[in-house]
This record gives structure tokens, sequence and C-alpha cells, in this order.
């Protein structure tokens, strides 16, 4: 039997960056043997070709049921293909689904050697949701951020006020109506755009 | 208010389960139902399985498959509801179908339309030609079952004259135009999709095939239909007021608008409308081809799971070679689905027979339910 570090790994996602996070990743763990395919064209045909040892796959992604429907036709693959995690390690299940990620691998193969390569997977996935978060946030924080400065703008010019009275001004009303600066400033460009 | 994340996938008989929670029907019972699109069966099965949702529109076979552990890891699953029968169509790619209409056979019969489609496949064969290839939804679906039904009325033997594959349903009529496959049979309303890009011509009806056949499904899995019992029946009985609002043609236009929104089918309200009044343009502005069962969302009893149709389920199962034959397997595919659940929510409604099986088969081999279970035939 060939030693853990050589089984085959397809990585079948269209997130470019995700699927080379994860690569990094099982290529750290010493996996050698890494592929990284997109859905869309000959999917089938590529995985016969690469006849990989295990498939991750982003849950996202819809050829999901494409890929299981092959495990049914024995004739279509080389060897029978079937979900390796069983019922009685249903918390990896569990923690996969939940990262986002599904798992199928060769039958046969036993758990112990296909674990850390769940494992990584999992952690891969997360890190990358936390990532795609954190960006997200930091994407809305800036957005915000212009819009209370162009609120401040047109209150400096319409009242012939400083930056900071125009500031204290936004404060003072959002919470004395009870709601966030952001909403205040973007009343304060709406109302502006309409009496223009 | 109880809240509830239900999956389902774009498809036209998801209706039932969106009306339910975007029409007040869940609301009436005190149920919140949070709807979830997901892109998979297999993701619907694996989300229910870990309990992100609590249940989901369903695929009957694919509920009495991960009951039973075939293609997967086991994932008991319970039905108390069908959310419609019927709504399938088979449709084929325009140059096999012309080829179809040439060789003396009444398409606008079912079993016309198969046995011109099994001497084009004989015919490319005596050519030389690569076998044509088929797409259906998901292994263990009506769709498959439909599917191979239909090409043995044409003398076409599923197994060894053609060849299957799965495409998601949004990737049929592409696959189609990139000759990747030459026919499918799936939900609408992705045939009159395909029929509207040019691509397909819709061939036969699912009602021309098997006139009362089991579709979509709410299934759960069998630890809430254990621990909540009253829950269950609250939601069994929103489902079917809202599958009442559903059949009725007058609420047709609202529900067809409601679909076509971009959080559920992202489709024209037309296109859906169509099918939900059974009537299918089989060729761009061309004939309609309509039945009025192409898709029954809850009258004649629809709505009630009766066993005989897990049975029939899990006897293709069997007869397409994806799981054996084992008496005790029969009955656990039987049990799957629950009427006594659904007798117990909405009490006794009046129930169609049909003939001249459960299915009711419209051509070709009947299926015998007793024979099957006492292990004499394979369906």
């Amino acid at each position: 039997m060939a030693n853990d570090l050589s089984l085959r790994i397809v990585i079948v996602d269209e997130s470019p960056v995700r699927a080379a996070i994860l690569e990094e990743g099982l290529k750290e763990a010493g996996f050698e043997n890494v592929l990284r395919i997109g859905s869309r064209n000959n999917l089938l045909e590529r995985i016969y070709a690469i006849d990989p040892d295990v498939i991750l796959i982003d849950l996202e992604d819809p050829s999901r049921d494409t890929i299981e429907q092959m495990f049914q036709v024995s004739r279509e693959v080389k060897r029978p293909v079937a979900m390796f995690v069983d019922q009685t390690d249903s918390k990896t299940i569990e923690d996969a689904i939940e990262a986002g990620v599904a798992s199928y691998v060769v039958d046969g193969l036993r758990k112990d050697r296909v674990k850390p390569i769940l494992e990584t997977t999992i952690s891969r996935f997360r890190a990358f949701a936390r990532l795609k978060a954190e960006l997200e946030e930091a994407k809305t924080q800036l957005e915000e951020r212009k819009v209370i400065d162009r609120a401040k703008m047109l209150l400096m010019k319409m009242k012939g006020i400083d930056e900071e009275t125009a500031y204290g001004l936004l404060r003072r009303t959002a919470m004395n109506e009870k709601k966030r600066i952001m909403d205040i400033a973007q009343s304060i460009i709406t109302a502006a755009e309409l009496l223009r | 208010m109880r809240r509830l994340s239900m999956g389902f996938i774009p498809l036209t008989d998801a209706a039932v389960l969106i009306a339910a929670a975007e029409r007040g029907f869940a609301m009436a019972e005190g149920i919140e139902i949070e709807l979830h699109r997901e892109v998979s069966w297999a993701n619907i099965r694996d989300k229910v399985n870990v309990g992100l949702l609590d249940g989901a529109h369903m695929l009957g076979p694919l509920a009495i498959a991960s009951s039973l552990g075939l293609g997967h890891v086991r994932v008991p699953l319970v039905v108390p509801f069908s959310l419609n029968l019927n709504g399938s169509a088979v449709t084929i790619d325009k140059h096999i179908y012309a080829a179809m209409g040439e060789v003396g056979e009444d398409l606008s019969t079912a079993p016309g339309a198969a046995q011109a489609l099994g001497k084009v496949v004989r015919q490319r064969r005596a050519e030389g030609r690569d076998p044509l290839t088929f797409a259906s939804v998901y292994a263990f679906s009506t769709h498959t079952y439909l599917l191979r039904h239909f090409l043995k009325g044409g003398g076409i033997d599923p197994d060894r004259d053609v060849r299957f594959v799965v495409v998601p349903p949004p990737f049929m009529a592409e696959s189609l135009r990139g000759g990747l496959i030459h026919g499918f049979c799936v939900g609408s309303p992705w045939n009159s999709v395909a029929v509207d890009a040019d691509v397909g011509r819709i061939a036969v009806l699912g009602a021309e095939i098997f006139g009362w056949v089991p579709e979509k499904v709410l299934g759960v899995h069998a630890r809430f239909a254990n621990a909540e019992p009253e829950l269950l029946y609250r939601l069994v009985r929103a489902l079917y007021a809202a599958a009442h609002w559903c059949e009725d043609a007058t609420n047709h236009e609202d529900l067809a608008r409601l679909l076509s929104e971009p959080r559920h089918l992202n489709l024209p309200a037309d296109v859906i409308r169509r099918t939900l009044d059974g009537r299918l343009n089989s060729a761009p502005g061309g004939k309609l081809r309509s039945d009025p069962d192409y898709l029954v969302l809850s009258r004649d009893g629809a709505n009630r799971p009766e066993r005989d149709h897990a049975l029939w389920m899990y006897a293709q199962i069997v007869a397409a070679g994806q799981g054996e034959f084992a008496a005790d397997a029969a009955q656990e595919a039987m049990s799957v689905y629950r009427p006594d659940i659904f007798d117990q929510a909405v009490g006794p409604v009046p129930v169609k027979h049909p003939e001249p099986d459960c299915v009711a088969t419209q051509f070709g081999e009947v299926f015998d339910a007793q024979a099957f279970l006492a292990g004499r035939t394979v369906a």
C-alpha cells in the first residue's frame, strides 16, 4: 500500500483563492499529489483521468450531484468510490458541512488515513470564511466612513461650521434619535440630493 | 412563534413550501419558515443530516435511499407530506427530435415517441455512432425512473444502449446546446427553459408515462419527528393549507410571481405560470403539450404520502441496480413514508386510487407490488 502522503487528492472549487489556500495547507501537511480543478468543463472525464483517492468539494458547487451519480455507475469508474466518513464519525461530517465542504473518499481507505486531510480542509475552509468576513467588514467600514465624511462636508458647507462641530452635530442627532451616525449621515445626503 | 429552517431547490414544485413560508400559512400555525435556497440535493441531504436545516423540499427517492444508506452514509428521514405528484417532462435535443419525426411514428403519443427514439438509437448504433447520453437531476430521482421506463418503451436497454449522467437543472439547457447530453428528464420549469432557448423539444410530459407518480416531498430528520411531533403536525397543517391555495388556479398568477422572485426561482413569471397551468410549449412558439395532471399540487389526496408509492420507488431503485432487493429493506423503505402523521395532522382526506397500479403507469410494464414483495419479479 502506498504511503499516506502519496494519496491523490482533488480539490473541486470555483474559488481559486480558497482552493489555493487549501492546496497550500495540504502541501504543508506533506501531501504531494494535490490537484485543483474547476467544476465547469468535463469534470467527470478529468476525475476519471486523475483517479483520485480523495475528492474535496465546495458545498456551494452544484456538481456534487453529478459526482455522486458517478459512484452509482460502476462501469464508468475504474474502482468503486464511496463516501468514506462513516456514521461513527458524525462529528467530522458535521464540522465539514458547517465549514462548507464535502469529501468523497475511495472505498476501503482507512479512516485514520483520511482524518488529517479532512482536518486540514476544515480548518482552511474556516480560515477562508473568516478572512472573507473580515474583508467584508473592512469594506463596510470604509463605505460608512465615506458616507459620514460626505455628510460632514455637506453640513460644513450649508451651516458654515467647522469639521469638529459638524461631526458633533451628527453624533448628537444620532444619540437623540437613537440611531447610528451612519443612518443620520445617509439621510442628510438623501435630503441634500432631494433639495438640490 | 417557532422558527424552522427549510431548504429548497429552485423548481416550480417548491411552490407549496415557498407559499407556506411567504403567504401566511406557516404563521397561522405559529411557525416562521426561513427558506434556504440550495444548489444540490446532496447539500439538502447533508444539511438536514447535521441539523443546519430542520427539513427540506426533497426528491421522494432521495428520502428513501438516504434512509436505507444507499449511495451515501445512512440518514434516517421521515416523510410526513407529499409536496406534489408529477410535474416532470422529457426534453430531447432538437436535432434528435427532428430525426425521431422521420421514422414513421406518431410523436403525439408517448409510446409513439418512445418507439421513435428507439429507432433513432438503433439507427445510430448501426452507423457506429456514439450512444446517446441522457441526464436526470440526481441518481435517486423519479426523473431517472421516468427516463428508464420511457426508454424501455422504445425497446432501449437503459443500462447498455445509452449513457446516464446527472446535470443540475439550471445547466440542462446549456449542456444540451453544448452537445454534452442529448436529452433529459427534469421538473419544471427547466424543460420550458430549454424549449424557449430553442435547443430542445418536449417529447413527453411525465404524466404521459406515469400518471400519478411521487415527486417532491417534505423530508425531515427522524430525530425531529421523534422529539417534536406536535410541531411537525403544525408544519404539515400549514403545508396542507398552502397546497390547497396553490392548487386553486385563481391564485396561479400570484404564485407564479412569488416563485419568479430572485430569491426563489429567479425566472420569468410567465414560464412558471405555464407549468402551473399544465400548458407547455413543446417547441418555441409552437404546439402546446398539455395535461391537466401535468403537475398536481394538492387535489385528490396528492399530499398524503402513500406507502405503496414508497414501495414503488424502492422497486425502481432495485430495478436500476442502485440497491439489492431485501425484504426488510422494502419494509424500511415503506416506513419512511408516514401517512399516519399526515392523517393525525389534517384528518382523513379523499384519496384517488389510480389504475392500473399506484403510479398509473400509462404504457409498458405494470407495477405488481405483491409480486415484488415476494421477490418474484423486479419491476
